[in-house]
């Protein structure tokens, strides 16, 4: 563990009225209640952690902060003063922005437009320019003004969106799920923002996280939430990893295997995974899946850069990366979405035409998609359809559909993997999104693939869904499968996989054995530094790497 | 041959008709330009131009002034782009079926109501520049104009600076490229994307009322008839650039008066490539741009909030 | 130059809500609405409202052999609405069928006076010969849709313009489609009388001559209507409507068959013109703008029926109905051309109910599926 949680006990406690002071908030969506009855208390001078897992009502917490969403019940107070949040635009008067995890630039547009985007002012360029340097300087963010947001790294688009939090100089800011798009060192530089935001700038700061040793090393309080309510607070200091993790799992975790890796606990995830030789028997399988000097240009960009990688039956082979420096683009290449540049994919020794629709269906590699509404389901259609849909595409168009035996076929894939919902006829838009995601791996591996792709499989799932999909990963290895998992979440990867690349700007930067795992290099690869050895210039030496 | 290109390049009368329907284009394409920055590929540019030309007849029979005619024209533009916007982007009905509902109404409308009233010819006034309208070929074609034919060189400035220098245009070129960035932002995706439209309906209205005006000097059903359409056209020629349109509207406009100037100087081409050649021309400008340029990334793409 | 698709109901038909109480009453009060604003619009321009129903009814139904002439004019808008909806289903936008109908019955009169044989021959070759040709127009908008990415939106449109000028040259050329009986009068730009064996058979029922167009119409509407709901055709073009990255993800290349399925759109439409021509609901001959505004109803059926193939049929009467019904109206001194106004009006009307179904459905989706489902990654699917 890094020094930087000695930083939560040097503040004290500010004295007078909280910042922004919640009480007994709740918020019902139908049946499901997001918050109930929530307590939070952000003070000035103090980073406060809010801590949960998926779904546990984090978000809908924040959402009814800065307006987007309107609570059921419960007040709000603001320096002492009651206020109602009833739009961002209110929100962003009282004091309380918020830097967002996706969304919130536009590509096409400057970063000085993005940064003034949504105020209500004149549109004043030199002001927004100056704007952007003098922020810039003040909390270490410099950026370019006038470069095009699209051509930035995702990094430097983080930097765009807290320059355009803080541009409006709120009192009180949030940050949701920030370090998703950083390297472990950039999350580190991030934090060192946070405590300039507080300590000089006498902000009050909320870092919403589902990772433990995130909210140990750069909070001072602490409020854990689970099932919409406020299940313990505190100095961050009275916890230690296991009773934060306790609180928010609610019940005793082990902080070890599936555990650690969902909660974000990097040092326990690293130590198993260089003891973990019991993983690596599976060097000697055949490749069932290469590719070869992939090179893929979208909108003017490399994104992928010759790429060059193989995975072997039963290996789980993990692509650590920061988000946006090509693993979409793999994954789409992966699942005939886009036709390569240059170079080649070979699955089971058959070379697979990329770009062509099905081909890599048919070559029987499975995938579940970062994204499942992108490219994984059809929202419109029912259960069973979307259970079918790997045969949609097969055969002459004017076959009859057997509806009996689809349906038959989703009753029993519905038991198997234990999706909940009304029956197969059920719309597939009605499912949650865990169960979703069930019905994309039941499909996916009822196709028997020789590869499996899973990008981001885990992203918004709760602790026990994420349990299951590892499991569900590491028995489909067992079974003889070549996995590719794709993952910004670096402890996902330590944790799953027997070998691990690293991905940087369109390029595999690094590769290593589990038992080499080093959270400190892989970092810096992730951010572009290889002081590793380069990628090998023919993905041929992977045993002997392994063994020596 | 080439005495006949240099006869026809020498006519006055070609410089004044591509002259007209350049400007009518420009007010229609220019207009159109805005909606599509902020996502909307809006086809009722016809039925505008067409309610325009209506509202042109209307308000100069009521008043019998063309001043009032152009405003009742600019307003009967404004009330179809306040259907098509509100159905297609509050109610978020598929704004091509709109678009394509709303020409055939108005189409309809304006037949059925020009039958069972009848108007007067309306005409505006010719203003000619003095000095300047006297330069050989395009003197008296630009210089020597019905009056609302020179609306269109303050509009078009006025629509780049509303685009690019103002608050309100950073917000729709926003919503045009990634409306869900510029919703979590805190604009109105759909309130900018109607407000475009209604822009577009004004200048569309202003664009049919000079149509009246400045050019036919009666309302018939047929006088758009598909022009509406080549103003599309032109704003993907332009490349989604207002200098591009422009361009495009120029030469839309060359072609629409070339089709009539042919005939005028007794050369004899078939009839059908002269009454084809705008739409040919605009397939062939459509064919050759549109993928060599970068549109903007939500154009035709509905926004609802939480919608993937 | 993708629209989103992947969403309940809009564009499809597949409506989320099952609330049907309130969705048959939100329809009935739009309809009302759009009558109601035209009989005030009849009433305005010193008509009477009561006087046009009359009428029109009078026209389409009541008065000796009209409802045979109804369902003769139904034929073709059914035909162009078949072919549009499933075009629509797969997510294009066809916005061309005028044109399409118009090419359709040009090579159709060309096959109806030029081959030769048996009735029967000439018929179907009359017909093949207007799915061929409203195909191939929608061709030229399938091929630069593949080859260059057109929106179809802009060049079906285009097209159509191309249409109008296209026939009166076919018209002016003997060894195309001019009349080549030099003896007659009144020749200039008008093609060959169809030739009574070449024409299609009437049925003859209670006095009324139904045109057997209306048959073919009928059952092309029923075959297309197996074809979507029982093979794998139908969900493949549902697939690639609702999400076409899903559709190529899993073998159903969007290029190809969108471009089959436009090109048969077109060819739906061609083969509306043939009917046009053979069974006689538009004149006996080619002449210029034959094609009567029946591509355009055509489409407006499509998009009343909201994209289901059983609901065109009813609609497509009811548009027929105002057709026939407004050849009475000279009597009432309202201009026919009141029915293109009620017709658009209904179309509008159609649009609000579902739209604001939809809008209320989805907020209650939000409302019940949690935030964990609302704005998801990946905000900017490739740009065409």
């Amino acid at each position: 563990m890094v020094n930087a949680a000695s930083a939560a006990g040097a503040t004290d406690a500010g004295t007078g009225p909280a910042a922004v002071s919640v009480r007994g908030l709740t918020k019902r969506y139908g049946d499901v209640v997001a918050c109930s009855a929530v307590d939070l208390e952000l003070r000035r001078g103090e980073i406060h952690g809010v801590l949960g897992e998926n779904g546990a009502g984090k978000s809908t917490l924040m959402k009814v902060l800065i307006g987007l969403v309107q609570p059921d019940a419960g007040t709000i107070h603001v320096d002492g003063e009651q206020v109602r949040v009833d739009s961002p635009a209110r929100a962003g008067a009282l004091g309380i922005g918020m830097v967002h995890q996706h969304f919130s630039l536009v590509d096409e547009l400057r970063v000085w437009e993005n940064v003034v985007l949504g105020e209500r002012e004149r549109l004043d360029p030199k002001h927004a320019r100056d704007l952007v340097a003098t922020i810039g300087e003040r909390y270490g963010l410099a950026v370019d003004p006038d470069t095009r947001v699209g051509d930035l790294t995702a990094g430097l688009r983080q930097r765009v969106e807290i320059i355009k939090c803080l541009r409006r100089d709120p009192s009180i800011v949030i940050f949701d799920e920030p370090t998703s798009v950083l390297t472990p060192q950039e999350s580190e530089q991030l934090f060192a923002v946070l405590r300039v935001a507080v300590e000089r700038e006498g902000k009050a700061v909320a870092l919403v996280s589902h990772k433990l040793d995130e909210i140990r090393r750069a909070t001072d309080t602490v409020t854990i939430l689970r099932r919409g309510a406020v299940v313990d607070h505190g100095p961050t200091d009275r916890f230690d990893q296991q009773s934060l993790a306790q609180a928010m799992v609610g019940r005793a975790v082990s902080l070890r295997g599936d555990d650690a890796a969902a909660l974000g606990v990097t040092d326990a995830v690293e130590d198993e995974a260089r003891h973990a030789h019991e993983r690596s028997g599976a060097s000697e399988a055949a490749v069932v899946l290469r590719i070869e000097g992939a090179v893929l240009d979208r909108y003017g960009h490399r994104v992928l850069d010759g790429v060059d990688l193989e995975v072997r039956a039963g290996e789980i082979v993990g692509v650590a990366g920061v988000e946006g420096n090509g693993q979409v683009e793999l994954a789409d290449v992966l699942s005939s979405l886009v036709a390569l540049d240059a170079g080649t994919v070979v699955v089971d020794g058959e070379t697979v035409p990329t770009g062509r629709a099905g081909a890599m269906g048919a070559a029987r590699v499975g995938m579940i998609p970062e994204d499942r509404h992108d490219a994984g389901c059809v929202l419109d259609m029912s259960v069973a359809e979307n259970l079918a849909l790997g045969r949609v595409g097969v055969g002459s168009a004017l076959r009859r559909i057997d509806r009996g035996s689809d349906e038959a076929a989703a009753i029993d894939l519905i038991e198997r993997f234990e999706i909940r919902c009304s029956g197969p006829d059920a719309p597939f838009h009605s499912l949650s999104g865990g169960n979703q995601q069930r019905v994309v791996l039941a499909r996916e591996l009822s196709g028997d693939p020789k590869v499996l792709v899973a990008a981001q499989p885990t992203r918004g799932l709760d602790v026990g869904a994420i349990e299951f999909m590892g499991a569900q990963l590491r028995a489909t290895a067992d079974a003889g499968v070549g996995i590719l998992l794709i993952s910004s979440e670096l402890e996902e990867i330590l944790h799953l996989a027997d070998r691990i690349l690293v991905m940087h700007a369109g390029r595999i930067v690094g590769a290593m054995a589990i038992e080499d795992a080093d959270v400190e290099r892989i970092g810096l690869m992730m951010g572009g530094v290889v002081d590793a050895p380069p990628p090998r210039p023919r993905p041929t030496g992977t045993g002997e790497e392994r063994n020596g | 041959m080439f005495d006949a290109i240099a006869t026809l390049l020498s006519s006055d009368a070609l410089y004044d008709s591509a002259f007209q329907f350049s400007v009518l284009f420009a007010f229609a394409a220019s207009g159109e330009w805005v909606a599509e920055r902020a996502g909307t590929l809006n086809i009722s540019v016809e039925g505008m131009l067409l309610g325009g030309a209506f509202g042109a007849v209307v308000g100069h029979q009521i008043a019998g002034s063309a001043i009032v005619g152009l405003l009742v024209g600019a307003l009967f533009g404004l009330l179809i782009g306040s259907v098509q916007a509100n159905l297609s982007h509050r109610l978020t009905a598929n704004q091509f079926v709109v678009g394509l509902a709303l020409n055939v109404l108005v189409l309809g409308l304006t037949a059925y109501l020009d039958s069972s009233i009848g108007f007067d010819p309306a005409r505006a006034k010719v203003i000619e520049v003095p000095g300047l309208v006297d330069l050989p070929l395009i003197g008296s074609a630009i210089f020597g104009r019905p009056w609302p034919a020179y609306l269109v060189y303050p509009l078009v400035p006025l629509l780049w600076w509303a685009v690019f220098r103002t608050r309100w245009g950073l917000e729709v070129r926003a919503v045009g490229e990634n409306p869900q960035a510029a919703d979590v932002s805190g604009i109105d995706v759909n309130a900018r994307r109607r407000q475009a439209i209604y822009i577009t309906g004004i200048t569309c209205g202003m664009g049919g009322a000079f149509l009246v005006l400045g050019q036919v000097g009666t309302f018939q059903s047929g006088i758009v008839n598909g022009r509406g359409f080549i103003a599309l056209a032109a704003v993907i020629f332009g490349g989604w650039t207002l200098r591009g349109t422009l361009i495009g509207c120029v030469l839309f406009g060359f072609v629409e008066a070339l089709t009539l100037s042919i005939p005028a100087n007794g050369y004899t081409i078939d009839p059908f490539i002269l009454k084809a050649a705008p739409y040919i021309v605009a397939l062939t400008v459509v064919l050759v741009f549109a993928t060599r340029v970068r549109q903007p990334r939500a154009l035709a793409q509905p926004f609802v909030r939480g919608l993937t | 130059m993708a629209d989103v698709r992947n969403r309940p109901g809009l564009l499809t038909g597949r409506l989320a809500s099952t609330d049907t109480g309130v969705t048959l009453a939100a329809y009935a009060v739009s309809l009302i609405a759009a009558l109601a604003l035209s009989a005030v619009l009849v009433s305005a321009t010193g008509g009477s409202a009561g006087a046009v129903l009359d009428a029109l009814l009078d026209g389409s139904l009541r008065s000796p052999g009209a409802w045979g002439l109804t369902l003769t004019t139904a034929a073709p808008l059914l035909l162009v609405a078949t072919g549009t909806i499933v075009a629509t289903r797969a997510g294009l936008v066809n916005i061309g069928q005028e044109g399409q109908v118009l090419i359709g019955a040009a090579f159709s009169g060309y096959a109806a006076v030029r081959v030769g044989g048996p009735g029967w021959v000439v018929v179907s070759a009359t017909l093949l010969f207007g799915a061929v040709g409203g195909g191939a127009w929608a061709g030229i908008a399938a091929g630069l849709r593949a080859w260059r990415k057109v929106p179809e939106v802009l060049t079906t449109l285009l097209l159509t313009f191309v249409s109008f000028p296209l026939l009166t040259y076919g018209l002016s050329q003997s060894w195309l489609l001019a009349d080549r009986d030099t003896e007659r009068q009144n020749q200039l730009n008008t093609g060959e009388i169809i030739p009574g064996d070449a024409r299609l058979p009437d049925l003859r029922l209670f006095g009324n001559a139904i045109d057997s167009g209306f048959l073919v119409a009928a059952g092309l509407a029923a075959i297309l209507t197996l074809a979507m709901a029982r093979t794998l055709l139908g969900t493949r073009v549902d697939m690639l409507g609702f999400n076409p990255r899903a559709a190529q993800r899993f073998g159903v290349a969007a290029g190809p068959l969108s471009a089959a399925v436009l090109v048969g759109s077109g060819a739906t439409a061609g083969m509306a013109g043939a009917v046009l021509l053979s069974g006689g609901a538009a004149g006996d001959r080619l002449v210029f703008g034959f094609a009567g505004n029946f591509g355009w109803d055509g489409l407006l059926v499509a998009l009343l029926a909201r994209n289901r193939i059983l609901v065109a049929l009813p609609v497509a009467l009811v548009f027929a109905t105002l057709r026939t019904g407004s050849s009475f109206l000279a009597a009432t001194g309202v201009d026919r051309k009141v029915t293109d106004v009620v017709q658009a009006l209904l179309v509008l009307a159609l649009l609000v109910p579902p739209a604001l179904l939809f809008v209320r459905d989805r907020r209650r989706a939000l409302r019940s599926t949690g935030p964990s489902t609302a704005p998801s990654t990946n905000p900017t699917p490739e740009a065409a």
